[in-house]
């Protein structure tokens, strides 16, 4: 193999692809990263065997190859180098690398050792905006379960139906659903259930895109392909049934708070300072009253340290009431709001907190409450 | 000033049961009374003299002596294993009887209580009044002797009481604190054990007047901060107030086995009974814990702790065992020796809460059944319903209403 590229090139084409390369694995080649002449373009690719990532980058191929090479090891190296021109060249299990006036050389593995990238010819396929699709992902990805006592809850669910695209997590503590439309619709109905971890590898791809994404699931739905600029993803899907969510959340209310969702972060955030030690507990009080705005008190209380105390001003319908959330779920959930106001429902001080837009964005937000003693 | 004095001018009690187990033992069976008792164990067991009767101590016989030396030396003794929930039930009789003389009362341990008698004297006539009353009370009701220090300040109360004894009552007045101290060895000093005693005595320190005229800066310079306690309290100054009992901070339980083991069965099933008996004080008092911890001590006396702190507080004996057998498993695969004394505890204890799952109710479901088995256990005894872990100490220990009784049974709580 005999090949030029520009150095820029090679290390933004590492980055896409060597993030999901782990050094703690039971394979030891999945710490390298495939390199191969793919006709005129060099193609990079790594695999933690359920994510793999393949990249193109422009090249000037002399003389056709392939080696593995550990990722860490050449991606230190070629950030290192000026941002000139690199030819590399492979023989005998080498390869060597010169820029300006650097040069290396790396033991690789054969080509043949490196874990088949799965190829997805056909299957159902579709397309989404890059930008909504990555609002959804942000907004939901954060409420799978980071514990594989239940594996179905470790993926974001997606439901595929018409032109019409379900993403939805759950660790059992909180539910996030967002809906988003479709730029080509679906032939058939169809839901999978994606790891979180190649959901968010995802976004962190799409941040450089503003076409949209080209989606196909595989036949036996084992797998799903996303068509990237340059970039092909292939995830390994959950196999499993994921709960019937639907069911989870409150039809109805008996107290409505429209608030500010900036202001609920920060006195939020003030009474999780009193509430690390006391397993996160922040309580809020919803109290109307005629001469006065109503408001949310919100409070936390560490045991022989001290309390805290915020309020907010809210428009309340309904009932006075009071309920006690972990002080996480709450950020959480602010934290990847987009939007100015939200409303949050409430039923009684067991039953979930629903959270939803208050203009037009098609999502909503589940926190179960704490049992604690008033 | 006014507050100054109002802080000096107390008057503290030291109110200290005569061998306590052994006293309970021969007011229950009034033959033993009179003759030399021992309550820990059988002679041809392992383990110590918990409390010797003054008839068996008049043989050498004290506390702390392992029973074979015991036996040796008085072999006429009546040796009891005793039970501690009858020494329980008395030690509440007893701090109830002083219930009624002060609401200022704090119990050191089962037989000894300190209560604040200061502006007690015109009810009583005077303070030494009342402590013949308070022993009067005890007598009549318990069947018991108690002994009574009357001093300014705990230290000197302490060791009144117990220079008094038995059955007897001394009163140091105030500002004679220090010549009444001065002429004592310096064993009787609450903080002076055997090895400070031995560096003491090494310095020809052997007396506490001797004591509390060494210069405060040596005292600190060999002993560090307990230096200056010892400095205060050899001089009869002591401040601390007494102070009522409050909310537990942490529960442990543990236990010596009867032989040094490895044996995995009987090492989980005693820690699963201990956790279930840390688990149900904890559901008595309401609270919940953040914080487990394991305590191990080998055949050659290392003793380690290891704890673990848990995500959500709990009060299920599922999650205190699961948490201390985890840390219990990764202990025993370190250290190859066997185990001679076992123990779990819970800490860090906050009011009960807990987060609601959508899809899984199996914590909602714990609870209650913990709360099932607290009821039926509080109407039928603690063994009365059983985890299979834990079956197999039925075999070994005997039964009694408040569970197994283990190796030493006057401290089996």
């Amino acid at each position: 193999m005999q090949i030029s590229c520009l150095q820029e090139n090679l290390s933004r084409g590492l980055g896409v692809v060597g993030r999901i390369t782990t050094s703690r694995t039971t394979l030891p080649i999945t710490t390298h990263v495939l390199i191969s002449s793919d006709q005129s373009r060099l193609k990079l690719a790594a695999t933690n065997l359920e994510i793999a990532i393949s990249c193109w980058i422009g090249a000037q191929i002399e003389q056709e190859g392939a080696i593995a090479v550990p990722a860490g090891l050449l991606t230190d190296f070629v950030n290192s180098l000026p941002g000139e021109r690199i030819d590399i060249s492979v023989a005998s299990g080498t390869m060597e690398l010169k820029c300006a006036r650097s040069e290396a050389r790396i033991s690789g593995q054969k080509a043949d050792e490196f874990p088949p990238i799965p190829e997805i010819g056909e299957g159902i396929t579709t397309r989404v905006d890059a930008r909504p699709l990555r609002t959804a992902i942000t907004q939901v990805v954060f409420a799978a379960a980071t514990d594989d006592s239940r594996p179905v809850l470790t993926g974001g669910y997606a439901q595929f139906s018409g032109d019409k695209l379900t993403l939805a997590a759950a660790d059992g503590f909180r539910l996030a659903v967002h809906n988003l439309t479709l730029a080509a619709p679906v032939a058939e109905e169809v839901s999978i259930i994606i790891p979180a971890r190649s959901l968010r590898e995802l976004d962190r791809l799409l941040k450089d895109q503003e076409d949209p994404v080209e989606l196909t699931i595989d036949p036996q739905r084992k797998q799903i392909l996303f068509r990237l600029k340059n970039v092909e993803i292939v995830s390994q899907l959950i196999q499993g049934t994921f709960p019937n969510y639907n069911q989870l959340i409150p039809q109805s209310y008996t107290t409505r708070a429209v608030v500010n969702v900036e202001e609920f972060l920060r006195a939020t955030r003030s009474a999780s300072i009193f509430a690390r030690d006391g397993s996160g507990i922040v309580r809020l009080f919803m109290t109307r009253s005629a001469v006065e705005p109503s408001r949310i008190t919100i409070s936390a209380r560490a045991e022989e340290v001290g309390d805290n105390l915020g309020e907010i001003e809210a428009v309340i319908e309904g009932d006075e009431a009071k309920i006690a959330f972990n002080s996480k779920y709450l950020m959480d959930v602010f934290s990847v709001m987009e939007d100015e106001q939200v409303v949050l429902e409430i039923t009684n001080p067991s039953s979930p907190g629903v959270f939803r837009p208050m203009g037009d964005g098609d999502w909503i937000q589940v926190i179960m409450p704490m049992f604690v003693q008033w | 000033m006014v507050l100054r004095d109002a802080v000096m001018a107390r008057i503290i009690m030291h109110i200290d049961l005569d061998a306590f187990f052994v006293s309970v033992e021969q007011a229950l069976n009034p033959e033993l009374q009179g003759k030399p008792v021992v309550v820990g164990g059988r002679p041809d067991k392992r383990g110590v003299v918990a409390c010797a009767s003054y008839e068996a101590r008049a043989f050498g016989l004290h506390a702390g002596m392992p029973l074979t030396t015991a036996s040796r030396l008085c072999p006429q003794a009546t040796f009891i294993e005793g039970s501690f929930p009858k020494y329980r039930d008395a030690s509440q009789r007893f701090i109830s009887v002083l219930a009624d003389f002060s609401p200022s009362l704090e119990p050191v341990s089962l037989d000894e209580v300190y209560l604040d008698a200061t502006g007690f004297e015109s009810i009583y006539g005077s303070i030494w009044q009342m402590a013949v009353a308070i022993k009067q009370r005890i007598k009549d009701e318990l069947g018991l002797c108690a002994s009574v220090g009357i001093a300014s300040c705990k230290v000197a109360a302490k060791i009144a009481s117990e220079l008094s004894k038995p059955d007897g009552l001394l009163e140091i007045a105030r500002g004679e604190e220090r010549s009444f101290l001065a002429p004592l060895p310096i064993a009787k000093l609450p903080g002076v054990g055997k090895k400070t005693e031995q560096i003491l005595s090494g310095l020809g320190i052997n007396t506490i007047g001797k004591l509390s005229i060494m210069p405060l800066s040596a005292l600190k310079s060999r002993f560090g901060a307990s230096g200056e306690l010892l400095h205060r309290y050899a001089n009869g100054i002591d401040n601390r107030k007494v102070e009522p009992p409050g909310a537990a901070r942490s529960i442990s339980r543990e236990t010596t086995f009867d032989k040094d083991t490895r044996d995995r069965p009987l090492l989980e099933a005693t820690f699963r009974y201990l956790s279930e008996r840390v688990g149900a004080e904890l559901r008595r008092g309401g609270k919940q814990t953040r914080c487990v911890t394991l305590k191990l001590r080998y055949a050659d006396f290392t003793t380690i702790t290891r704890s673990r702190t848990l995500k959500q507080a709990s009060n299920t004996d599922q999650t205190i065992f699961d948490t201390g057998l985890e840390l219990l498993n990764k202990a025993l695969a370190q250290e190859k020796q066997p185990v001679r004394l076992i123990g779990i505890g819970v800490s860090n204890l906050v009011e009960p809460s807990r987060q609601l799952d959508m899809f899984d109710s199996s914590a909602q479901r714990l609870e209650q059944l913990n709360i099932a088995i607290d009821r039926i256990r509080d109407k039928y005894g603690f063994t009365a319903i059983q985890t299979g872990r834990t079956l197999l100490l039925k075999e070994i220990f005997p039964t009694c209403e408040e569970g197994y009784t283990s190796q030493t049974p006057s401290l089996s709580r």
